[in-house]
């Protein structure tokens, strides 16, 4: 079964488009990032999901249920860290997580859950008085009460610090192991790529692209990088003509005496072989992980070319 | 029932959630409003302002002549606890509920409560009653204070008298956070919230018996509805306003004649001896009498061979008020259900 289905989802805002036919998949068990920088739509998405707004157009389903009509069915069974939330003042953090509890007909200990996302210490404190990390903290604990199917985490790493974001990674994993489906929204992509199974990137308003990690990196760049610089550029053409033709590189493109060679991870040897092969020196040479951020801008840039 | 028995309060508290889907609601936010320092503070003007009268009667011996002894307590209630209510309770009720959902709006809280199983519907009862609790609790310890106060005084302590003061009290005080809660979700920020429920309240206060007269004289003078439709018409709207409503409820309460609730609708008039006879007869089922005074006739409205119409009875006008809450919410929950967060 999908974990989530978005058909054709439109969403206007007066003059404004935020989603224009958006057709999205999630399946079951699965970790999604759902990427885009500010502005792409997540959130509206991620709204609609939760029947905070309504879409112009379309259709979208959690775990089988329809989000407008059955949006009560569905919100027993996720758990959600929402976007421009916040907490309510003069409850304490034990009473936001026995609120929820209680909401859900759940029979969680409240402290369990407070212990495990690091706010157990300040459980009878009002979290007015807390900060934002542990607002932040204090909400993810109130998401995961009763175990749910899916997690729906909206930029979950805002405002926590580097041990906070990777103890919030650990969270993801560990909720992935016991079968939930986790589907969360970061622009930023180191946030995404360690944990993610599959990656999704808006764009104004569009789905851009969908693939696993690695099938994205690999569709656009290969597997790395290598950067070559040669001393002459006599018989460089022709050096270029061999390379290209190797079956480990997906592509070359050349700045004078600067060339750069997207190829498999380990042919690195066999590509600075066939331009000593050609009669070319090789003078230095780079070689770089082609990161989601690499791919993050070619895809935005593509987007802008297109524009 | 058996598992309240088992369980005690927490098997109470259980109960109650199962069978009531707004209950967790209105319980986290009575938690969360009785704690407001705002709301302590309007507790003990509110007391102090029930109370002051009584004490300033006891200490200065106001109103304890033969005759003031006896008719002191209603002459409280009807001189000053009436209007007190009437202007001070609308104002304490919105400074307590105008926020009560655009806030959560604004600040986003409300993405955390509807991202739990729980719909708009829900919310939008949960709120009111949660914050009819927060007032509720208030306003009857105060009213039990100052009971405690009034038995301590020279004046004759009537507890009936007393009790259906309080009953009416409460019960206007509930329309009032009804409506009040209920402008709040219809808006997006709590300062058009506030500023609405001002006009509501200035409306309902001032212009509302203006707006129902008005209306008498078009259907007078321009539809050519005369007679006692017209004033059938007057009467049934003074009584849908919660003010005069209640008003007209404390009056009836406080009435020492054969049909107090007569006098009392009768008495929301002050028309001219024609319309008077019309609304006399006509419309409460009454006998008009007329008695020559210093400035020309007086009609006075007696009881009259049949009884005042059901619809105009004092059970009747409570039900009036009570349909604000239903009103207010589902008007409310239209408009709520129909908005983007």
């Amino acid at each position: 079964m999908t974990a989530i289905e978005l058909d054709g989802v439109r969403k206007e805002f007066g003059d404004v488009v935020a989603l224009n036919g958006v057709d999205l998949t999630v399946e079951e068990g699965e970790v999604f990032g759902f990427l885009g920088p500010n502005g792409a739509g997540k959130s509206t998405t991620i709204n609609i999901l939760l029947d905070f707004v309504r879409p112009t157009a379309g259709s979208a389903t959690v775990l089988g249920h329809d989000v407008n009509e059955e949006s009560k069915a569905i919100r027993e069974r996720i758990g959600v860290l929402p976007e421009g939330y916040d907490v309510y003042e003069r409850l304490t953090g034990r009473e936001h997580v026995e609120f929820v509890i209680e909401s859900k007909n759940a029979d969680d200990d409240p402290m369990a859950l407070l212990e495990r996302v690091g706010v157990a210490d300040a459980a009878d404190r009002r979290a007015g008085g807390y900060s934002k990390g542990m607002k932040q903290r204090l909400v993810l604990a109130m998401a995961l009460v009763d175990e749910p199917d899916l997690l729906i985490l909206d930029e979950p790493t805002t405002g926590l610090d580097p041990n906070g974001a990777r103890k919030m990674r650990d969270l993801v994993r560990e909720e992935s192991e016991r079968g939930a489906t986790v589907f969360f929204s970061s622009h930023i992509l180191g946030q995404v790529e360690s944990v993610c199974d599959t990656v999704g990137i808006l764009q104004d308003g569009e789905l851009v692209a969908k693939d696993s990690v690695e099938g994205l990196r690999a569709a656009a760049q290969g597997d790395m990088k290598l950067v070559v610089t040669v001393g002459d550029t006599d018989g460089l053409d022709a050096a270029v003509e061999d390379v290209r033709s190797l079956p480990e590189v997906s592509g070359v493109t050349m700045d004078t005496d600067r060339i750069t060679v997207n190829c498999d991870g380990d042919a690195k040897m066999t590509v600075l072989n066939t331009f000593e092969e050609s009669g070319v020196a090789v003078e230095d040479f780079e070689t770089q992980e082609a990161s989601l951020e690499d791919l993050f801008t070619a895809y935005t840039e593509r987007q802008e070319v297109e524009a | 029932m058996s598992t309240a028995d088992e369980g005690g309060l927490a098997g109470l508290d259980r109960l109650l959630r199962n069978t009531f889907e707004w209950y967790t609601v209105s319980k986290k936010e009575f938690k969360d409003a009785i704690r407001s320092k705002g709301l302590w503070l309007l507790g003990l003007i509110f007391t102090t302002a029930f109370i002051a009268p009584v004490a300033l009667a006891l200490y200065f011996d106001i109103g304890v002549g033969q005759q003031g002894q006896g008719l002191g307590m209603q002459l409280l209630l009807s001189q000053v606890y009436l209007n007190m209510v009437t202007l001070l309770l609308p104002i304490v009720a919105i400074f307590l509920g105008f926020a009560a959902i655009s806030k959560e709006r604004t600040s986003g809280s409300l993405k955390l409560l509807l991202s739990l199983p729980h719909s708009r519907k829900d919310v939008i009862i949960g709120k009111v009653l949660g914050r009819c609790a927060v007032l509720g609790v208030p306003l009857v310890a105060s009213l039990a204070i100052t009971a405690v106060f009034l038995t301590a005084s020279r004046l004759t302590f009537k507890p009936e008298l007393f009790g259906l003061f309080s009953f009416f009290t409460v019960v206007f005080a509930l329309v009032f956070v009804a409506i009040v809660v209920s402008i709040s979700g219809a808006f997006k920020k709590s300062l058009w919230s506030g500023a609405a429920n001002f006009i509501v309240y200035f409306y309902f206060t001032f212009l509302w018996n203006a707006g129902a007269n008005g209306v008498g004289n078009i259907l007078s003078n321009e539809l050519g509805v005369t007679g006692a439709i017209r004033w059938h018409v007057v009467l049934l709207l003074k009584l849908v306003n919660p003010n005069q409503a209640y008003k007209t409820l404390v009056n009836s309460m406080l009435g020492s004649g054969e049909a107090p609730a007569l006098s009392a609708r009768y008495g929301m008039f002050r028309q001219g001896e024609e319309a008077s006879r019309t609304i006399c007869a006509d419309v409460l089922n009454g006998a008009p009498q007329a008695q020559e005074g210093v400035f020309g006739t007086i009609i006075t409205c007696a009881p009259g061979s049949g009884s005042l119409p059901f619809y105009y009875s004092d059970p009747a006008v409570v039900v009036f008020m009570l349909a604000w809450i239903g009103i207010a919410a589902s008007v409310s929950y239209y408009t709520f259900n129909l908005a983007d967060l």
